[in-house]
């Protein structure tokens, strides 16, 4: 049907193109820049209000048949369209202007492109320069503060290889991924290539851009073209950066004689007359742990091209040691693009990809499973006691076991722990580009991906409390592989109707994603030197349960279809429809089709402006849309039998028990998005701005119900609904000014500044839903909560009213049994004189009011200054770090010590010193998380040509850049960018609902960089 | 030929994307669709549901201990609301003693019907597949002869599950009907199952037939001759089959609960087969701690009152096994007049229960928990008492003979300990004697002590309507005020479960 309808489509296409004679003759000649008199290849000629025209070939070259009175259009992607009427030359030349009005940027949208002034809907661009401006380890870190609505964050601080998590205009989800889809090259689904390869970079916003990628529309899509040869001579290109790291904060914590002093004020005030034996040394852990680190990149590429054939090929080696003590991440990278013009017609190119990394780890926020206590290195250094040394006096780890949890040391666990991680990520895409007649073209993209992941991790017995006594060692291996084929086949159709200009777009996409894992636990190794490989040799092996050993295959088969019509250079409109199928979505729901429709006026060009010399660019945009989050894993909606333990005649028997039904109208998540936008473009566009506005309500969100009846008898009554419903909406302002531009001197300044408030819609049976922010041997709960007509993942916990000073408790507060002067007062919410889970409130909101970013671009001569700030407002953080370290079971900060409330100075708001079995979750520990960062500072100096030239180099610019220089902020602990996601570890549900913890992060680094980049 | 190049171009395109019907085949996920293949398989399904009945939620721990605190004969140490509300009959619906046991039996009941439905997807003759299958049914009538005792109207579900919606608003079962259904089951499973099977934890043909007898006494409560007679045929028949089903009678008393001898006694027709694994989901016992002495590896929770020691004839080699009167306190050994020197609050200077402390063999947790008992949930001491009490009952001048030759077994006495962990022969002796005549409360009181705190005395206060007596100022465990005989019989279906269907209710 599908084939049998397409051919006849095509056939009919065909014979609907008459051909027509007429006298005629030819010219030709050759298409330029004006600027560098290189030919333009593929520059576009057409004959005006015909469909006659053809394009430059390698040379810049070209020729046409034309007739007395044609009016030629000569025009090329950046450069300022040229008419010339024939009348009667043999050779037309022409010289082309660049053009820098940024409008005529073309931009990549979903299977296309679009010139910038004729997108309806709401997409950021990120050029080459703004991506290699610092040396970053992935490209997603670039997008920070540069593209408005686009949240960027390190899952864990300055870790090296550390995910980055990007979010687009606040999280759509609750139980589902809130990341954006990533395309790379056509490629859905693919993994960011490394920044110094990017061409560019487009951020899909609105429905209107992303229903086209239909069910996995909803968190946005982020668009990256990768750099092609140019036809011309070799170019080789050589970029090479080594920056010098360190860590860019450290808390001041007490030293062994005032830690003495505190555990005998925390016995004092316990009643314990028992003097503390101070140890007898006086160990700095921080300084132990942390050390300075570096990064180094460098880069060659080639590129090129003869009439036929372009190539750009890349490879990039990254290395890092890390900051802390044995973490490190090495990298190397190759990227290829040949595309080859095998007829007038036909255009053929491979794209291939490819990446290896390896990275060392050190254990940081950890959710706190593998011990009581926990393992995290940098929170470890900052309680651990001072008065240790690093070793025992029979040269074994010293642990800290007079306070508190018993725990390793920080340096045995930085040093001693192996955690490798090796990942290979390898993609080819091919594409061919076949134009069937004028204006109709088809293209099959076909695709393969393979990703490896391997982690293995060991613990030795030197690890006395991890791995030691008892355990022996304790070793973890586990392996995820991914294979994807994605082909995609489409038509495109482009025909000028009178003063109407008509694009059609029309596809099918087939996608296969196929995994299998496992993962593998064992303790009671035969000897620490095997590293984790001695897995096999453990006495107590842990079997994975059958989410640890996997393998799932899903499939997505989607039709897709665009309508663009722009008529009279004013009014453009854009409709896009997309239908998915996919087989991890429930039998009754296979099929989800995701429309969208935009509109937009130029409105500068209505006669009234179009003369106007203040506003030289005034567009509206408005769009309305369906996008989706597919949400269901594979085999979540079926029904499953669960293993478990059985026993029968004495010894063990395989068993099964029922474990959930099948789930036949389990939903995906949609998004209902609208956006309203304003182009504005001032004196000659020297001014840019962009405004726009947007609601998103997501419906349908998948929740856990505890509510199938016990006596149906499934070993796991949570059954998924689609009942949540969450809101964001919000503003965003792109400014682009050239505030001086002369021969000599240019200052441009970029703002992006954007607003997202998100509430809580609907959630199951109206019921609070609370996460746990807190590692698991804190032994607390619900430290964020979700609650209907609240913002999204809300701080909970006690409501801190000051230090109790004695005598009557004032008004509406009450203390822990037992308080005496000095302990802490909360709010008494439930008035019921004790404190209690009932007086559990709100306590604190992670989201930011605003997130900004401002980068000024200097140039004189020939250096240049880039200056970028960006910073974030209104957020707040909940200090986990200081529930542990004010807790009384661990070092502390002089902060504390020095402000804690003493019968003598009970002028205070930090309650007395104490050793609390109760770690208190309070407003005490909420802190603002506002901050200005001073991101990047760089002078670059560019050498002058002539200089160069006779090297035979073409290009030389060194660059001095520092990072993360000077951060302003209130907030105490090490840094304001946080992500710990407790004891839940990372998955959907906390990435999406567990914000604004900090515990244990990775630090942020600050960074001095030196680059050098070569052109031959 | 250009007409050629788009065929080709497009047919490449086209021959890529196949085309998918998008159904899920999953490899790594257990699947109910395809799993049954063999015999085998149908075992895998039923072993399933045998084995929740072991978790600590049925009688690992809740329901025993349950059944024990509601009986006259265990009283309560400990202060837990959960346990006081068993003991004290004031039982409420969000007791977890009552919830646990509950889900965890439906969870069994599941994974019966689960093995049953999946057997007919077994292509295998009848007469070879049935004989495993039967077991399933076994379990399922095991489950619900359970939850009818307990709660009396209850769902009844005996299909898997397809249709949530209408499943979760499904009304009570009335108890005449959950019988009928579980009579039902127990005859195909005796109809099907073998003679003898492996091991005594497997179900065969003379323990569905040992359950149809007690099912028949049950319904037959007071009064109801009909069933009176049905279980007299039936448990005859068992005991005429003894030999071809290999029962009897232990000769020492005390094996039936020594962990370490057990596997090779005859007389449990069905057992609960513990195998010292603390395996994941809390699948193993904790009855030991909970009946045993604070500082002999017990928690001092469901303590025997002194009465129902006294009760026992100090003669009778049964009190011996069934009380403990020594322990080894921290060290010390003491007898039950100091079993407070531990200190702890919860301590009582009485003998405590003797039949899971004292051998539970290898165990695989502190405080003997994950033991290697088989816990007998029916034995052909059961059997021949069920034949006695309904014999009385419909005149049978076999009854008296069944009595008498479980008193002939005490008699014997055995290898055991001073009371305490002393090993000790107890020689043969003349107590308990040959009763000389038979009434149904001489029935009643010989599974009192010959079953002593193995969970069946609250089911035969429920069946013969003993609570106004037992639980009287005269009773073993004194006045219950709280009791009322107009409601208490019956225990409250959760309250949780009733939010998740109103349905269902009280």
């Amino acid at each position: 049907m599908n084939l049998k309808f397409k051919l006849i489509t095509v056939i009919a296409l065909f014979f609907s193109v008459v051909a027509f004679a007429q006298e005629a003759y030819t010219v030709s000649g050759v298409v330029t820049g004006a600027s560098d008199n290189m030919p333009i290849p593929g520059a576009n000629i057409i004959v005006v209000n015909t469909s006659r025209g053809t394009s430059t070939d390698f040379d810049g070259k070209y020729q046409l048949e034309v007739s007395k009175g044609d009016v030629l259009k000569f025009s090329y992607v950046g450069y300022v369209a040229q008419t010339v009427t024939i009348d009667s030359q043999t050779t037309v030349n022409v010289s082309l202007a660049e053009d820098d009005n940024s409008l005529s940027e073309v931009v990549v949208v979903g299977y296309g492109a679009r010139k910038k002034s004729d997108v309806t809907g709401s997409v950021s661009s990120l050029k080459k320069e703004e991506l290699t401006a610092f040396p970053v380890l992935e490209a997603e870190q670039a997008l920070q503060g540069r593209a408005a609505g686009v949240v960027v964050q390190s899952n864990n601080g300055g870790e090296p290889g550390a995910p980055i998590k990007i979010n687009i205009r606040g999280n759509t989800s609750i139980n589902a991924s809130s990341d954006p889809l990533i395309v790379v090259d056509g490629f859905v689904g693919g993994t960011m290539p490394q920044a110094g390869d990017i061409e560019s970079l487009q951020v899909l916003k609105d429905a209107s851009a992303t229903a086209i990628y239909g069910s996995r529309g909803s968190n946005g899509v982020v668009l990256v073209t990768t750099k092609k040869g140019r036809s011309g001579k070799l170019v080789v290109e050589f970029n090479s950066t080594y920056s010098i790291q360190n860590t860019a904060n450290s808390l001041d914590l007490l030293n062994a004689s005032d830690f003495a002093d505190y555990q005998n004020q925390i016995r004092a005030n316990q009643g314990n007359t028992t003097p503390y034996v101070q140890g007898d040394y006086d160990t700095d852990w921080q300084d132990l742990i942390y050390r300075a680190g570096s990064t180094s990149n460098n880069q060659v590429s080639f590129s090129g091209g003869s009439e036929k054939v372009n190539y750009y090929a890349s490879g990039t080696y990254f290395q890092q040691d890390g900051i802390l003590v044995n973490s490190g991440y090495e990298r190397v990278s190759f990227l290829s693009n040949l595309d080859a013009q095998v007829t007038d017609k036909l255009k053929v190119g491979l794209n291939l990809n490819g990446r290896m990394s390896k990275k060392d780890g050190v254990s940081t926020q950890s959710n706190g499973s593998v011990t009581v206590g926990g393992d995290d290195v940098v929170s470890l250094a900052m309680r651990f006691a001072p008065d240790k040394g690093i070793y025992n006096d029979d040269g074994t780890f010293s642990t800290n076991d007079l306070i508190g949890d018993e725990v390793d040391n920080p340096y045995a666990v930085a040093t001693q722990r192996d955690d490798d991680t090796e990942i290979e990520d390898f993609r080819a895409n091919f594409y061919a580009n076949y134009e069937i007649i004028e204006g109709l073209a088809f293209k099959t993209t076909f695709g393969l991906s393979n990703k490896n992941e391997f982690r293995g991790i060991y613990m030795p017995r030197t690890l006395a409390v991890t791995a030691g006594r008892g355990l022996d060692g304790r070793a973890i291996m586990s392996e995820d592989k991914t294979k994807t084929i994605l082909s995609e086949n489409y038509l495109t159709y482009n025909k000028e109707i009178g003063k109407g200009n008509l694009t059609l777009l029309a596809g099918y996409s087939y996608q296969k994603t196929v995994r299998k894992g496992f993962y593998s636990e064992g303790t009671g190794t035969i000897s620490d030197s095997f590293s984790y490989y001695g897995l096999w040799t453990a006495t107590n092996l842990i079997n994975g349960g059958s989410g640890d050993i996997y393998e799932t295959e899903t499939e997505i088969q989607s039709q897709f279809g665009r309508l663009n019509y722009d008529y009279d250079d004013k009014y453009l409109l854009t409709a896009t429809v997309r239908r998915d199928g996919a087989s991890n979505f429930a039998e009754n729901e296979k099929y989800a089709i995701f429309p969208s429709a935009a509109f937009g006026w130029k409105i500068s060009n209505e006669d009234f402006l179009s003369d106007n010399e203040t506003i030289s660019n005034l567009k509206f945009r408005a769009s309305y849309g369906l996008t989706g989050n597919p949400s269901i894993g594979a085999y979540e909606s079926l029904a499953s039998l669960a293993s478990i333990y059985a026993s029968s005649n004495g010894g063990t028997v395989p068993a099964i028990t029922p474990n959930q039904p099948s789930n036949p109208d389990l939903k995906w998540e949609t998004s209902y998005q609208s956006n309203f936008g304003l182009d504005i473009g001032l004196f000659n566009s020297k001014v840019s701005l962009s405004l726009d506005y947007y609601n998103i309500d997501t419906k349908d969100l998948i929740m856990v119900d505890r509510g199938l009846p016990w006596y149906l008898g499934f070993y796991n009554d949570q059954i998924l609904k689609n009942v949540g419903e969450i809101n964001n909406k919000g503003f965003e302002i792109s400014l682009n000014t050239r505030n001086i531009t002369n021969d000599n001197f240019s200052w441009s300044t970029d703002l992006v500044f954007a607003t997202n408030k998100n509430s809580v819609t609907t959630l199951i049976n109206g019921d609070d839903y609370f996460q746990n922010g807190a590692p698991s041997y804190f032994s607390v709960n619900n430290t964020a909560i979700l609650r209907e007509g609240e913002e999204v993942g809300l701080f909970y916990g006690y409501d801190y009213a000051g230090v109790f000073q004695g005598g009557a408790l004032p008004a509406g507060t009450a203390t822990l049994p037992g308080a005496s002067a000095g302990d802490p007062l909360f709010a008494d919410i439930d008035g019921s004189g004790d404190i209690t889970n009932d007086d559990q409130t709100i306590i604190g909101n992670p989201n930011p009011d605003f997130t900004w970013g401002i980068t000024n671009n200097f140039s004189y001569k020939n250096w240049d200054l880039n200056v970028f700030f960006q910073g974030s407002q209104g957020g707040e953080i909940f200090n986990m770090t200081n529930v542990q370290l004010n807790n009384g079971d661990a070092n502390t900060t002089y902060d504390y010590y020095n402000s804690a409330w003493t019968a003598a100075s009970p002028n205070t708001d930090q309650p007395r010193v104490g050793n609390n079995s109760f770690r208190e979750i309070s407003s005490r520990f909420v802190e603002d998380g506002s901050y200005i960062r001073l991101k990047n500072i760089a002078v670059g100096y560019s050498f002058p040509t002539e200089m160069i030239e006779k090297l035979g180099i073409e290009n030389l610019r060194l660059t001095l850049s520092a990072q993360n220089l000077l951060t302003i902020t209130d907030y105490s602990g090490l840094d304001p960018e946080v992500n710990y996601y407790g004891s839940a570890g990372d998955n959907n549900t906390a990435s999406n609902t567990v914000r604004g913890f900090d515990f244990g992060n990775y630090p942020t680094v600050k960074s001095v960089s030196f680059s050098l980049n070569v052109k031959f | 030929m250009k007409t050629f190049k788009i065929l080709m171009l497009l047919i490449m395109g086209l021959s890529i994307m196949g085309c998918s019907d998008l159904e899920e085949e999953p490899v790594g996920l257990l699947s109910p669709d395809g799993f049954f293949t063999s015999t085998q398989d149908i075992q895998t399904a039923i072993d399933g549901s045998l084995t929740h009945a072991i978790n600590e939620e049925i009688w690992g721990r809740k329901l025993s201990i349950a059944l024990m605190l509601r009986s006259d004969m265990v009283n309560l140490q400990s202060t837990q609301t959960r346990r006081v509300e068993m003991d004290t009959h004031t039982i409420t619906g969000d007791n977890e003693m009552v919830y646990d046991p509950w889900t965890r039996i439906y969870l069994g009941i599941a994974a019966a019907n689960n093995a049953i439905a999946g057997a007919e997807d077994v292509a295998v003759d009848e007469a070879v597949k049935n004989p495993v299958t039967a077991q399933a049914y076994f379990a399922r009538a095991f489950y619900y002869f359970h939850l009818v005792r307990l709660f009396g109207d209850v769902p009844y579900i005996d299909t898997p599950v397809d249709d949530i919606g209408a499943a979760s608003s499904l009304s009570n079962t009335p108890e005449s009907e959950v019988y009928d259904r579980i009579i039902a089951d127990l005859q195909w499973a005796k109809t099907w199952l073998p003679n003898t099977q492996a091991s005594r934890s497997i179900p065969s043909k003379g323990a569905a037939s040992s359950y149809l007898a007690l099912v028949y006494l049950t319904r037959a409560g007071t009064s109801d001759m009909t069933y009176f007679q049905m279980a007299y045929d039936e448990a005859y028949e068992v005991i005429q089959n003894a030999g071809t089903y290999n029962y009897a009678l232990d000769p020492d008393f005390q094996t039936l609960f020594n962990a370490n001898k057990i596997d090779n006694s005859i007389e449990p027709i069905f057992a609960l087969d513990y195998n010292n694994v603390e395996a994941p989901d809390n699948a193993y016992d904790q009855i030991s701690p909970m009946c045993g002495i604070r500082g002999d590896d017990g928690w001092s929770v469901a303590v025997p009152t002194m009465a129902v020691y006294q009760s026992f004839d100090a003669d009778d080699y049964r009190t011996r096994v069934s009380f403990q009167t020594e322990a080894t306190i921290n060290g010390t050994t003491v007898d039950f007049t100091q079993f407070d020197i531990s200190g702890h609050e919860h301590a009582a200077n009485q003998p405590y229960m003797a039949k899971y402390s004292r051998y539970p063999g290898e165990f695989a947790r502190g405080s003997k928990r994950a033991t290697s008992h088989n816990y007998s949930m029916m034995r052909y001491a059961e059997v021949l008492l069920i034949a006695a009490e309904a014999g009385v009952e419909v005149g049978s001048p076999l009854a008296l003979g069944f009595l008498n030759e479980v008193r002939g077994r005490a008699r014997n006495g055995g290898e055991t300990t001073n009371g305490g962990y002393v090993e000790e022969t107890v020689a043969a002796s003349a107590v308990p004697a040959d009763l000389g005549s038979i009434t149904v409360a001489d029935v009643l009181e010989e599974r009192r002590i010959e079953l002593a705190f193995e969970c069946k005395r609250w089911y035969d206060i429920k069946r013969r309507q003993l609570g106004d007596q037992v639980f009287s100022a005269s009773g073993y465990e004194g006045a219950k005020p709280e009791w009322n005989s107009a409601v208490d019989y019956d225990t409250p279906i959760p309250q949780d479960e009733i939010d998740r269907n109103p349905n269902l209710t009280n």
